[in-house]
């Protein structure tokens, strides 16, 4: 990739950042206060000796642990984000091949010398690599301020949680891992991922059913003809969180390289080789 | 004149819909042609497939390239403008000049800013907040800042005003065409276009109809003005439309003699507007 292609790139990405504010930037804030202000919230409404008792349970539960032994638990409050990213992601996938094509405005970005292989890529790497930054971005702001409202309480309850400093580090180390954890899930849920987007390219309405239609007639007719489930079985064996999910920095390599992830990423591949198939022509 | 359109048999099928038929058609370079035919004559889809974004069959080269293989690359040297609503409507003008100077290895993103500063059009509105006629003088500031070989525009100034429109079409003579470039226009608003072009073409039923230079249009038609004594001898020349105008009777002829049809009354060349009524309501179809 030259300097003009790789310009051309990352002028793609920007475009789909700014182009869906609301799911990519949005919906993590939001999600990030109404997670601050729940906990005020419930804070608020505790009695002193309740709110004492936890802050006393959190300091002996991260006593003697390092920021890399405590990170597994700050990942806990990733959990909404990651559910909040995947449901965005579908919302995302479902419309940027279809929403341009509804609107007219496919003409435009057809009229720019841009390959459908580089705006097709760039969507999912925006996807897979861009969005997760803004969401950990939230989450590092909402960690802070975890850290901090920890701190107070243990001021004021007289017990240190753990240093502010440790807990700072376990947040960092944290948000490495659910990066990871995004990048992992991207790969592995790049069947899925071609499957939508293979759809968002195809349909003239409703991508949505599209999506779910066709995979339960394929599921139908697998079970009909053959008397099997493999479709069915592996779609559930992918939605496994646990097989994409990164807690601890040794387990990178096992999630990233072996078969079944291979496999996936080159079916994934297909499909969205199938997307940019699609989007060559606009009749 | 070397073409910068060459198009051999193309063709194009919706069902059983022919959309195109068997289309030959070739475009000189430097020229302002003119792809004029009713709604629904497959002007949209011969520009499309100019531009590569409709599969057809037959023999299609563009700029030097096929269209159908790696439009992209086409693109560097070929715009194209559509109706005025396809440009993104979340984005801000300055976005979209972001965009195209980012993508476009010719875009000069100086003259585009040139070129609006002229109009009323703020650089942090959304598109969607702006008029018709400014999205149009959007993307034609977009588009004019763009050094290509050709300009491809379909019913560019549908749905504007009088004013856009005559602006459109004289910032795009003035301010863009400089004779090496070549423009290809698709309407039926005949009378907007007909003073600027060079080559004119006639598309009804996916067939073309008519292929000639503007040069060319007075030797090959003539209109016949003639008194009620002279008609039936008019007739015999075989007219391609006849029509009754202020009382008399007015007759279009294809390839006959202009000295000829001189002997029986007064004879004008037509308007492109009158030709194209003559060829699409005459049923004369080459």
């Amino acid at each position: 990739m030259n300097n003009g292609q790789l310009r051309q790139f990352l002028a793609l990405v920007r475009r789909e950042v700014l182009e869906h504010p609301s799911l990519f930037i949005g919906a993590p804030a939001i999600l990030g206060a109404l997670l601050a202000i729940g906990s005020l919230w419930v804070l608020s409404m505790l009695p002193s000796e309740e709110i004492a008792l936890g802050v006393e349970y959190l300091s002996i539960l991260f006593d003697g642990l390092s920021p890399l032994q405590m990170a597994p638990m700050f990942m806990l409050l990733a959990v909404p984000f990651i559910i909040v990213l995947f449901v965005c992601g579908i919302v995302y996938l479902l419309n940027t091949l279809f929403q341009d094509r509804k609107d007219g405005s496919v003409l435009f970005w057809q009229s720019m010398p841009v390959s459908n292989l580089s705006t097709v890529l760039a969507k999912v790497v925006t996807l897979g690599a861009v969005v997760p930054v803004f969401y950990i971005a939230t989450l590092f702001v909402l960690y802070i301020f975890t850290t901090i409202q920890l701190t107070i309480l243990g001021f004021n309850y007289g017990v240190e949680v753990a240093g502010l400093g440790y807990m700072l580090g376990a947040a960092v180390v944290s948000l490495l891992l659910v990066y990871l954890s995004a990048l992992a899930g991207t790969l592995w849920l790049l069947p899925s991922i071609g499957w939508i987007l293979l759809f968002s390219a195809f349909a003239r309405r409703t991508p949505l059913l599209w999506a779910i239609g066709v995979f339960i007639l394929f599921g139908f007719l697998e079970d009909f003809v053959f008397g099997s489930q493999f479709l069915a079985n592996w779609v559930e064996s992918r939605s496994d969180p646990s097989r994409y999910l990164i807690t601890e920095f040794s387990s990178i390599l096992s999630r990233f390289f072996n078969y079944e992830m291979l496999f996936g990423v080159l079916v994934g591949a297909i499909l969205i080789a199938g997307a940019v198939y699609m989007r060559r022509f606009i009749d | 004149m070397s073409a910068i359109v060459e198009a051999r048999n193309l063709s194009k099928h919706y069902g059983s819909f022919t959309a195109l038929d068997s289309v030959d058609l070739q475009i000189p370079t430097g020229s302002i042609s003119g792809l004029i035919g009713p709604n629904g004559a497959g002007k949209t889809t011969t520009l499309k497939a100019l531009i590569g974004l409709c599969d057809v069959e037959g023999e299609l080269i563009v700029a030097g390239r096929d269209p159908r293989q790696a439009r992209h690359r086409l693109m560097r040297d070929v715009c194209f403008i559509a109706d005025v609503g396809i440009l993104p409507k979340w984005m801000r003008v300055k976005q979209a000049l972001d965009f195209v100077e980012s993508v476009h290895p010719h875009f000069d993103r100086k003259r585009a800013e040139r070129f609006l500063s002229s109009t009323e059009i703020p650089a942090k509105k959304r598109i969607k907040e702006l008029s018709k006629g400014m999205v149009t003088q959007l993307h034609l500031a977009l588009v004019m800042a763009i050094d290509v070989k050709l300009l491809v525009l379909d019913e560019p100034t549908l749905g504007l005003d009088i004013l856009y429109r005559k602006q459109f079409y004289d910032r795009l003579l003035n301010d863009y065409y400089d004779g090496q470039r070549t423009i290809i226009i698709s309407t039926h608003q005949v009378e907007e276009i007909e003073d600027l072009l060079s080559h004119l073409i006639f598309i009804d039923r996916g067939k073309i109809v008519l292929d000639q230079l503007m040069s060319q249009l007075s030797e090959n038609y003539v209109e016949l003005i003639v008194d009620a004594e002279s008609r039936n001898a008019a007739e015999a020349l075989q007219p391609i439309y006849r029509r009754v105008q202020l009382g008399k009777q007015c007759f279009t002829y294809e390839g006959v003699p202009r000295e000829e049809l001189s002997k029986l009354g007064e004879t004008l060349t037509p308007s492109v507007a009158d030709l194209f009524v003559a060829k699409m309501r005459g049923g004369h179809h080459e």
